[in-house]
């Protein structure tokens, strides 16, 4: 009796935890919205690339020379990635732009943000397409609210892939820039895996040289290694963990 | 300079040593390695189990190793010296772990401090519970590569579970004779891959794959050298 009178003073407790962290969640997430330098999207031009070719290199600048060179280059137009190489290894390196940021993140809307990445091929077949889907409905002109909603519905319908066992990407540029809080960061692997996973990589520990970003609403964990060169060989800065 | 890079990384033998020898080639290219054979157990073993309770920790750094179990080895095998509860096993691995030809199979000076994450240790350690029972029986190298790959193959071995992977950022790690004898970095295992799909060993890429499993398991080890040693000081840079 007077365990089920513990029980239900716990879930009681536990639902009024909960209710009072979205209530502090949803503010923050107003007030982030209220602070931000970028709070909705720009004229599309400020988010291309005039120069294909420059587009091209700042791409390939994700991996050492030695893949880039051999994988497909994607490039950004108006209604969303084309192939502007066609590549032989199964690589696909793309410059990403700030909505592939998680939702909350400042620099959503940010144009200056370019993020170049080389997948690799079971990231490409199983990873690239959410790219592709933010891609298309941020051209489209739709709102963060819109865009969670549709990404959400995807992978709720299953319409978007789950990462492919094995799924990576190189991440080295030191032309990437995430936004003037992280500027060009440093050099990276990332990792992609279904939520479901309990990675457990002792991720986000003291001295551990392992991120992971539980990203939302997509159920994909994603794990980052902090590398000691970018992809041009030359050793990366004080920004490394 | 890549070559030179390329014979560094390949110097240590937990991550690279490509030449995958037939069984019936090992006993040639044991009469030609400073360690042909298996030396006096006792040269294997710590003497202070506090020490290697230490050097295995130091695999990965003490937010992580702190609470996780470690094993320590004895005359008889692997046995728990710390009861741990974050999934992780800290080990420290001998030379009987590196691939089949590595020269280095014997060395009693080899050190591997390891840090398995809780899916590694359910998946990839057993066989360094299989590989140590052959070499404390006294089996040969040949032996112990045949009972390896027959014990997967009769089931006795589990299949890999994703996401495994492990930390060796220890910097009193003994990999090699040759250099520093070390290398800081983490282990990503998976199933058998094609290397050129992670992009690994490659002019410039941080991602060299591992023969250690190569023909015994079917188990890709991916080594990302990490610039850092567990303590958070910085690493000699690849």
């Amino acid at each position: 009796m007077e365990k089920q009178t513990n029980s239900q003073r716990f879930a009681a407790v536990a639902v009024l935890v909960f209710a009072f962290n979205m209530v502090l969640e949803a503010g923050e997430v107003r007030s982030q919205a209220a602070k931000t330098k970028y709070p909705r999207m720009a004229p599309v031009e400020e988010y291309l690339m005039a120069d294909r070719n420059a587009e091209i290199a700042l791409a390939r600048c994700a991996a050492p020379e030695s893949i880039s060179h051999d994988a497909t280059v994607l490039v950004s137009g108006r209604h969303g990635y084309k192939t502007a190489v066609e590549g032989k290894n199964g690589f696909v390196c793309v410059v990403e732009r700030s909505w592939i940021l998680p939702y909350h993140d400042s620099e959503f809307w940010n144009p200056s943000v370019r993020l170049s990445l080389c997948q690799n091929s079971p990231a490409a077949r199983s990873h690239l397409p959410l790219t592709f889907k933010t891609t298309e409905l941020a051209l489209a002109g739709m709102s963060k609210t819109q865009m969670f909603g549709s990404i959400k519905a995807a992978f709720d319908k299953k319409e978007s892939p789950m990462p492919e066992h094995g799924s990576m990407c190189y991440m080295m540029s030191r032309q990437q820039n995430f936004g003037p809080k992280f500027g060009n960061a440093d050099p990276d692997l990332m990792f992609w895996f279904p939520r479901p996973y309990h990675m457990a990589w002792g991720a986000d520990m003291p001295d551990s040289p392992v991120d992971v970003h539980q990203y939302s609403p997509q159920p994909i964990t994603e794990s980052t290694i902090s590398v000691a060169k970018w992809a041009d060989g030359t050793v990366a800065g004080a920004n490394q963990r | 300079m890549n070559s030179n890079r390329f014979a560094r990384v390949a110097a240590f033998s937990f991550a690279l040593i490509f030449a995958f020898a037939a069984p019936a080639r090992l006993a040639g290219q044991d009469n030609k390695t400073p360690y042909p054979s298996m030396a006096p157990l006792d040269q294997y073993l710590i003497a202070d189990r506090h020490a290697e309770i230490s050097l295995a920790r130091s695999a990965a750094p003490e937010a992580i190793s702190h609470d996780a179990t470690v094993l320590v080895l004895g005359r008889h095998g692997y046995e728990t010296a710390v009861e741990g509860k974050n999934g992780f096993v800290c080990v420290v691995e001998r030379g009987w772990m590196s691939p089949a030809d590595a020269p280095q199979f014997w060395n009693p000076k080899i050190r591997g401090p390891v840090c398995f994450n809780p899916l590694a240790a359910r998946s990839v350690l057993p066989t360094t519970y299989k590989r140590t029972e052959m070499v404390l029986a006294g089996r040969t190298k040949a032996e112990i590569i045949e009972g390896n790959k027959a014990a997967f193959e009769r089931g006795e071995l589990p299949q890999l579970e994703p996401g495994g992977m492990s930390y060796m950022m220890s910097k009193d790690a003994y990999l090699t004779d040759h250099d520093d004898h070390n290398l800081a970095h983490l282990m990503f295992y998976t199933p058998a891959l094609d290397g050129s799909v992670w992009g690994a060993d490659l002019p410039k890429s941080p991602v060299m794959l591992n023969p250690q499993f190569k023909g015994v398991q079917p188990i890709d080890v991916f080594v990302v050298p990490v610039g850092r040693w567990s303590d958070g000081t910085a690493a000699p840079v690849m």
